[in-house]
């Protein structure tokens, strides 16, 4: 990775560029690779020991996965959310997620939807290829690889789906399973989590009006309120409601500026145990952060929301708060809530529509 | 903050336009002084302030920086709902986008305060050689329009501070008009008191 591609106009640098160990661009100011770097021999030993036993779940290829999960679903979901092994993750985020098997029932389709169709998104799509991670040296080069194979992810799911077609915002998420794994596999991944093979399906973050976006931004107001009463408190005083700060962790799945060691993290889980992770997440940030928020006059708060001070970022500490919070059952009451409410509003539109001749 | 006698005005703005015109470029140009040629797609929207100094007063901008493209227009409302100012951007090499930028004038002249200062922008003025929207046709419809109207490149800081400039000037009037005319107050419906707030 360190012999990394120059581009030709972009990164104007003569001397080697230094990446971390997911492949981005070093800045300057050292980033947080201390955690990592330096290992000592007793990690390392765990760290092995830790593969051989997900290798042993997983089987050959997967052909032990789903027998495993049926019979210790609780192991699974606790190694989960102790992180993945990162040799292992973009297999297990396929078995997961679902997408294997999509992949298996649908031969030769993602290959016919990159070569013969043609999508009404694919200049929007073109415009923001050089636009997602551009500080990973694999989406750096133009025309490079790594933008390839997004591109081709991308329209190909334009076209699978034209309702949705591209969205800003998916280019994240494309782009992080190809950190990942193949284009194809890419592919089928987002169709699994698009159309809900094993939760409920995402599409409504991106179709027209945003609807889910909407729905979970109700929903996350309403548990800050409950759970962080404080918060909620002055989040009103100050104006500010989750739109101004959290719209891009429900679009992105928290892959779009959160630091990439945790935003895997979260998507492990995510992938196992669905969106309930974000809300979590979400939550155990304000809450970690609680005392410092409650202090913060509007623009401070909102530069406090969009920009969490490293100790909260790490996942070790972030993850273990973000699990002690408890939302299934508040967040199917809000759902109701606000499917009750906003079919009033249509009814109400309706109304109002039949008054005027 | 600013002098004695001199007054303090907050003024939300919002950047407006269709995506990859340069609207984040513009913006962190004005703050930051800073360009990449390939700015990360902004997703949702961004925040940022920014205090520009007038000899008789002191602006804060809130400025909120709006994703572009079509299907987040459902988001828009409550970023423009009580700004004080408004840039919409277009880029100089795409026509789709001046259409575009045309549509968010006309959006704003709809539901936007009624003294609201909109500037229209066309960026990327660096790219002469890939032109297709020419400025007369710009300054034309800005005029037509009542709106402000800079050739800028966020890429060279051509037209950069001057576009921000003339916004505070505009705002510093209108919120003098504004006091004047009427009581500014607190409106927990919507964020109106992001319009102004003075201290002098």
């Amino acid at each position: 990775m360190e012999n990394k591609r120059v581009d030709d106009h972009e990164i104007q640098t003569t001397v080697p560029v230094r990446v971390d160990r997911f492949g981005f661009v070093k800045h300057e100011q050292n980033p947080p690779e201390a955690l990592m770097s330096s290992k000592s021999a007793s990690e390392y030993e765990r760290e092995e020991r830790r593969i051989r036993k997900w290798r042993k779940m997983i089987g050959v290829g997967g052909s032990d996965w789903k027998h495993y999960v049926r019979r210790k679903p609780h192991v699974v979901k606790r190694r989960i959310r102790k992180g993945i092994p990162d040799c292992l993750r973009g297999l297990v985020w396929q078995l997961i997620s679902g997408s294997r098997d999509l992949l298996l029932m649908n031969p030769g389709v993602y290959e016919q939807l990159v070569i013969y169709e043609t999508s009404a998104s694919e200049l929007d799509i073109i415009r923001d290829i050089s636009r997602t991670f551009p500080s990973h040296v694999f989406f750096q080069q133009r025309h490079g690889p790594g933008q390839r194979s997004l591109y081709n992810v991308l329209k190909a799911y334009s076209v699978f789906d034209r309702d949705v077609g591209y969205v800003q915002g998916m280019g994240f998420i494309a782009g992080l399973l190809l950190l990942y794994m193949s284009e194809e596999d890419a592919f089928w991944l987002l169709v699994a989590l698009l159309k809900g093979a094993v939760h409920s399906p995402m599409e409504g973050l991106y179709l027209a009006g945003l609807p889910l976006v909407q729905q979970y931004l109700f929903q996350f107001d309403h548990l800050v309120k409950e759970q962080l009463p404080k918060l909620g408190e002055h989040f009103a005083q100050e104006m500010i409601n989750p739109s101004m700060y959290a719209s891009q962790w429900f679009i992105t799945v928290f892959s779009y500026s959160f630091p990439f060691h945790l935003a895997i993290r979260i998507w492990d889980v995510f992938l196992y145990e669905g969106v309930k992770i974000v809300f979590k997440v979400g939550l155990a940030l304000l809450k970690y952060c609680h005392d410092d928020l409650v202090k913060l006059p509007f623009e401070k708060l909102i530069h406090g929301l969009r920009n969490f001070p490293e100790d909260a970022l790490n996942p070790d500490v972030l993850l273990p708060l973000a699990y002690s919070i408890k939302v299934s059952k508040s967040l199917e009451d809000l759902k109701q809530e606000y499917e009750k409410q906003t079919a009033k509003t249509v009814e109400g539109l309706v109304k109002q529509e039949k008054q005027q001749p | 903050m600013a002098r004695t006698g001199n007054k303090n005005i907050q003024a939300k703005l919002v950047v407006l336009g269709d995506m990859g015109t340069g609207k984040t470029s513009l913006v962190l140009r004005f703050v930051k002084g800073q360009f990449h040629d390939y700015e990360e797609s902004t997703i949702g929207a961004a925040f940022f302030t920014q205090v520009l100094s007038l000899p008789d007063a002191a602006i804060k901008f809130d400025v909120w920086d709006t994703a572009g493209q079509e299907r987040y227009h459902s988001l828009a409302p409550m970023y423009y709902r009580g700004a004080a100012a408004a840039i919409v951007v277009y880029d100089i090499t795409n026509m789709d986008s001046f259409e575009r930028g045309k549509k968010w004038v006309q959006q704003l002249q709809r539901h936007g305060n009624a003294s609201m200062v909109v500037a229209l922008v066309a960026n990327k003025s660096d790219l002469e050689s890939n032109r297709v929207v020419e400025n007369e046709e710009g300054e034309r419809y800005a005029k037509e329009n009542h709106l402000l109207f800079f050739e800028a490149s966020a890429k060279t800081a051509h037209n950069v501070n001057e576009l921000f400039y003339e916004i505070a000037k505009a705002v510093a009037v209108a919120s003098l008009n504004q006091q004047s005319g009427m009581k500014l107050q607190r409106r927990p419906d919507d964020l109106g008191r992001r319009l102004f707030c003075c201290s002098s």
